[in-house]
């Protein structure tokens, strides 16, 4: 929503892990399309749902049928299904609202990404690249499978041997990874090959309709759009992410494709392919570490297109690497020492969501810093020191004109109480259906119970967790809290509404006002394992008593806290 | 008294605005035994909520006006009630310093969850549009948010230096208005936490309502100096002020009534309901009837129907309509 006064800089990048969420162990995460809710695939075949606003579970997608681990999810255009694919070569369709499996396909190789058709809201169609294989479209309802042609060469047949430069550095034997991804409105898909070439493929009549090479010919390994279809990123097994401009128009695109194609009669066979790829995608920036060489593993675009982020792929470590369209890296994150294996951009906010090896969902966010002159109704903040004219009759004892001025407001003016703008951050809300923007949330009837000590097993179902977050400048008790710390905390959480006290702590980020408050709340539960040392609990053992008394008791001690 | 009100945001048409069709009691409902605090009516317009300070809250069908339910629950006085978007569950604010989520639909009319917390009166209460958050306001100076689903506290804000009269999301969802006795009028960031705006920063008179519009531009404001403010919270500028009733003790809820051309309803100390006519300011009706402070009112989302809540002395809900012509 175009709400004025929040802050205009949303399409900045993150810097330091908020929170991490934690429920099973998470393999692969999927934003849906206005970032409301988060998918996760889990390795013990289920999918859990986010709610990203309060940071719970919304929903668990589980089957009896689907028990091995999940290798990607994707959401469906308007969020109403689910598409899960499986280290047991299926793959299945959920239905988001009332958590039952729609449809579910077996094929001949377990696919490592799946992506729904973007283009319909009630996709049947989707496209799933195998771990060694040339990508496949497949019909979910009919099960049937369409093999995409991964090279042309004058033969025209499809296969493709290895190239001998791509074997993989550690010796295993070389296999054609491809990667594939649907354009905006799914009416193409560009195909990245082992040779290092993007081809276009229209979707409906599977014909290669162009060529991009890409050089240094290397194997591609990921190829993802941005949000608004305007750039093309490829990660390359050359250790570089290439970024291309999409010079086709969003709609309708393999209709421009085909008319351009036609109409260009010089040249035939792969070279016509490779003069029609040239207008269709330019590139633009080529990032990599030139220094370390790095691997790189699941780079995206951020929401607007603006950032790009890629994370190294050496194992041990949990690095992001941050860059701006210009070429220019601008940020490094560096998360705890375990290895990423899923990386998702939020669609609107700057906000990171990482996966690592131990199966948990790391956030990350900016460090806010309070706005001060949000505090002071009449004040403007500057960017830099503005020189101040004073007027003819400012010092004067009464000066004539300014003074009434102020409080001279049309107050005949109509107002508006009820026209609603559109959102503009969404520009296709065409929406001709309705949008899933979040799930119900039905309140778990409470547990009758007794004492809220840990260690007594949640029995609420969906027992989520979310924890500290990791970075020094959040330390309540002036120590950096360590990830091998952070699993004893999470259990103190396990009893949902006792955690009531607890877990808003964890929340905390500044140890400001909020700060105070939760030393507060961690002296009035002498059951915590996070024993706080002595010394910050101890002033604040007086809101021990601050319960039990009424409001003025307490005030004393607040207005203590502030600023 | 027949004002010129009726005014939509007509442009100079050649035909004058139909006249203001006066409201007129329908019902009384004696439903309390104590102190009526808080009058919502749902989303869907079936039902309506009553909170009381003798412990209860109650729901009746907003068409047959008879008594669906009672629920009790609570220790001590309800001061506030809120209903969740597809009007299933209804949350309550009480002096025992704890938010309750009730299940309408049930019969027996059931508390399916507490949320614990505030370490004082919560006075407050609302569910956000996608009814996945509960933001509550406290005799505690902290506005807490509340994950419906789990009853976990998500957030704590410290947000003022008084009591928070009063908590409203606006129509996403992503802010939160809080209005409160020590004069503040602050504006949120749902997400975050953080402050983004103080429309009003004077210590008094104290605040002791706030509102978003239905379309979420706008914030109505009253003060305990009785006067109502149309804000425009971009600007930061009010944009209509409308007075003649009395508001200096209590929080008496006021809201908009857009069914029938734009008006701002009031409670007021001297026992009538107030409306105005939203664009030209003009007072047009006043609605005498209570024995008592009429200290909530509501109106119902698709028929000109308004319901209004009396104190101690009075202690009922109150049913006005629009005549038809």
């Amino acid at each position: 929503m175009n709400v004025p006064i929040i802050d205009p800089l949303q399409g900045d990048f993150p810097e330091v892990i908020e929170e991490y969420l934690q429920h099973g162990n998470m393999k692969c995460i999927a934003f849906n399309r206005r970032g409301t809710l988060l998918a996760a695939g889990c390795a013990d075949g289920s999918c859990v749902i986010w709610d990203f606003e309060t940071r719970g579970v919304a929903k668990e997608l589980r089957d009896k049928d689907c028990i091995a681990p999940i290798t990607s999810v994707c959401w469906s255009k308007y969020g109403h299904h689910i598409l899960a694919s499986a280290t047991d070569k299926s793959l299945t369709l959920w239905n988001v609202v009332n958590g039952e499996k729609m449809a579910r396909v077996t094929l001949q190789q377990t696919t490592l990404h799946a992506r729904l058709h973007p283009g319909s809201s009630t996709p049947s169609v989707c496209l799933a690249c195998p771990l060694s294989s040339a990508p496949i479209l497949v019909d979910l309802n009919t099960g049937s499978s369409t093999v995409l042609p991964v090279s042309v060469s004058d033969a025209g047949n499809g296969t493709t041997a290895p190239h001998p430069r791509n074997k993989f550095s550690d010796g295993s034997p070389p296999f054609t990874p491809t990667a594939a991804t649907f354009n905006k409105y799914g009416d193409l898909i560009y195909v990245g090959n082992s040779k290092g070439e993007i081809l276009i493929v229209d979707s409906k009549n599977i014909r290669v309709h162009a060529i991009i090479p890409i050089s240094g010919g290397s194997v591609v390994k990921d190829i993802v759009f941005s949000r608004s279809g305007q750039y093309l990123l490829t990660n390359s097994n050359d250790r570089v992410i290439r970024v291309y401009e999409n010079l086709l128009p969003q709609k309708f695109a393999a209709n421009e494709l085909e008319a351009m194609s036609s109409n260009d009669h010089e040249f035939q066979g792969i070279e016509k392919l490779k003069v029609d790829g040239s207008k269709c995608l330019l590139l633009f920036r080529e990032f990599q570490d030139a220094v370390t060489k790095i691997q790189w593993k699941a780079p995206c675009f951020s929401g607007d297109g603006e950032w790009v982020i890629g994370a190294s792929a050496s194992k041990g470590e949990h690095k992001l690497y941050i860059w701006d369209r210009a070429g220019y890296l601008v940020k490094i994150l560096e998360g705890p020492k375990e290895a990423l294996i899923d990386l998702a951009w939020h669609p609107v906010r700057p906000l990171v969501v990482s996966v690592s090896v131990a199966g948990l969902v790391y956030i990350w966010a900016k460090d806010y810093t309070e706005n001060w002159s949000a505090f002071a109704p009449d004040f403007k903040e500057l960017e830099e020191n503005e020189e101040y004219v004073e007027r003819e009759d400012e010092f004067d004892l009464m000066p004539e004109s300014e003074k009434a001025k102020d409080l001279d407001i049309n107050q005949d003016e109509e107002v508006d109480i009820v026209t609603m703008e559109k959102d503009s951050a969404f520009s296709d809300s065409e929406a001709s259906q309705e949008e899933l923007c979040f799930l119900p949330a039905i309140p778990l009837p409470d547990v009758p119970e007794q004492d809220k000590c840990l260690g007594s097993s949640s029995k609420l179902e969906d027992s989520n967790h979310s924890g500290s977050p990791f970075s020094i400048e959040a330390a309540q008790d002036g120590q950096a809290i360590l990830p091998a710390s952070s699993p004893l905390e999470v259990v103190g959480n396990s009893t949902a509404e006792e955690a009531v006290e607890t877990s808003s702590l964890k929340r905390k980020r500044k140890p400001s006002v909020k700060g105070m408050e939760l030393q507060a709340e961690k002296g009035r539960k002498p059951s915590t394992k996070i024993k706080p040392s002595g010394k910050s609990s101890k002033s604040k053992n007086k809101h021990g008593d601050g319960l039990d008394t009424n409001g003025s008791v307490l005030e004393d001690d607040v207005t203590d806290d502030y600023l | 008294m027949a004002g010129g009100g009726g005014g939509s945001s007509a442009p100079s048409s050649t035909a004058p605005p139909p006249p203001y069709r006066p409201y007129r009691l329908a019902r009384t409902l004696p439903a309390h035994t104590r102190a009526v605090s808080c009058v919502k009516f749902s989303n869907d317009g079936r039902l309506l909520a009553s909170a009381s300070l003798d412990k209860t809250v109650m729901v009746w069908s907003s068409s047959s006006l008879s008594l669906l339910a009672t629920l009790a629950g609570h220790s001590e006085g309800v001061s506030d009630v809120a209903w969740s978007s597809d009007s299933h569950y209804v949350c309550s604010a009480s002096d025992d310093r704890t938010v309750r989520i009730w299940d309408v639909r049930s019969p027996a009319g059931e508390c399916v969850k507490v949320l614990r917390g505030h370490s004082s009166f919560v006075f407050c209460v609302n569910f956000n549009p996608q009814s996945n958050l509960i933001v509550s306001g406290s005799f505690d100076e902290t506005i807490r948010l509340w994950d419906v689903k789990t009853g976990r506290c998500v957030r704590t804000i410290e947000a003022h230096d008084d009591p928070v009269t009063s908590v409203h999301f606006n129509r996403d969802g992503s802010i939160i208005v809080s209005g409160s006795h020590d004069g503040s009028c602050k504006i949120w960031d749902a997400a975050k936490g953080t402050c983004l705006k103080v429309l009003i920063d004077d210590k008094t008179p104290a605040v002791s309502f706030a509102k978003f519009s239905p379309n979420g531009k706008f914030i109505l404001v009253a003060t305990l100096d009785d006067t109502l403010k149309l804000w425009n919270y971009s600007t930061g500028k009010f944009l209509k002020i409308y007075t003649g009733h009395v508001n200096r003790t209590y929080c008496i809820t006021s809201t908009f009534s857009v069914t029938n051309g734009k008006y701002i309803v009031s409670g007021s100390e001297d026992n009538c309901v107030y409306l105005w006519d939203l664009q030209s300011k003009n007072m047009v009706q006043k609605l005498e009837g209570h024995t008592d402070t009429v200290i909530s009112v509501s109106c119902h989302p698709a028929e000109n129907k308004i319901a209004s809540a009396g104190l101690d002395n009075d202690r009922t809900v109150r049913i006005w309509i629009q005549d038809t012509a």
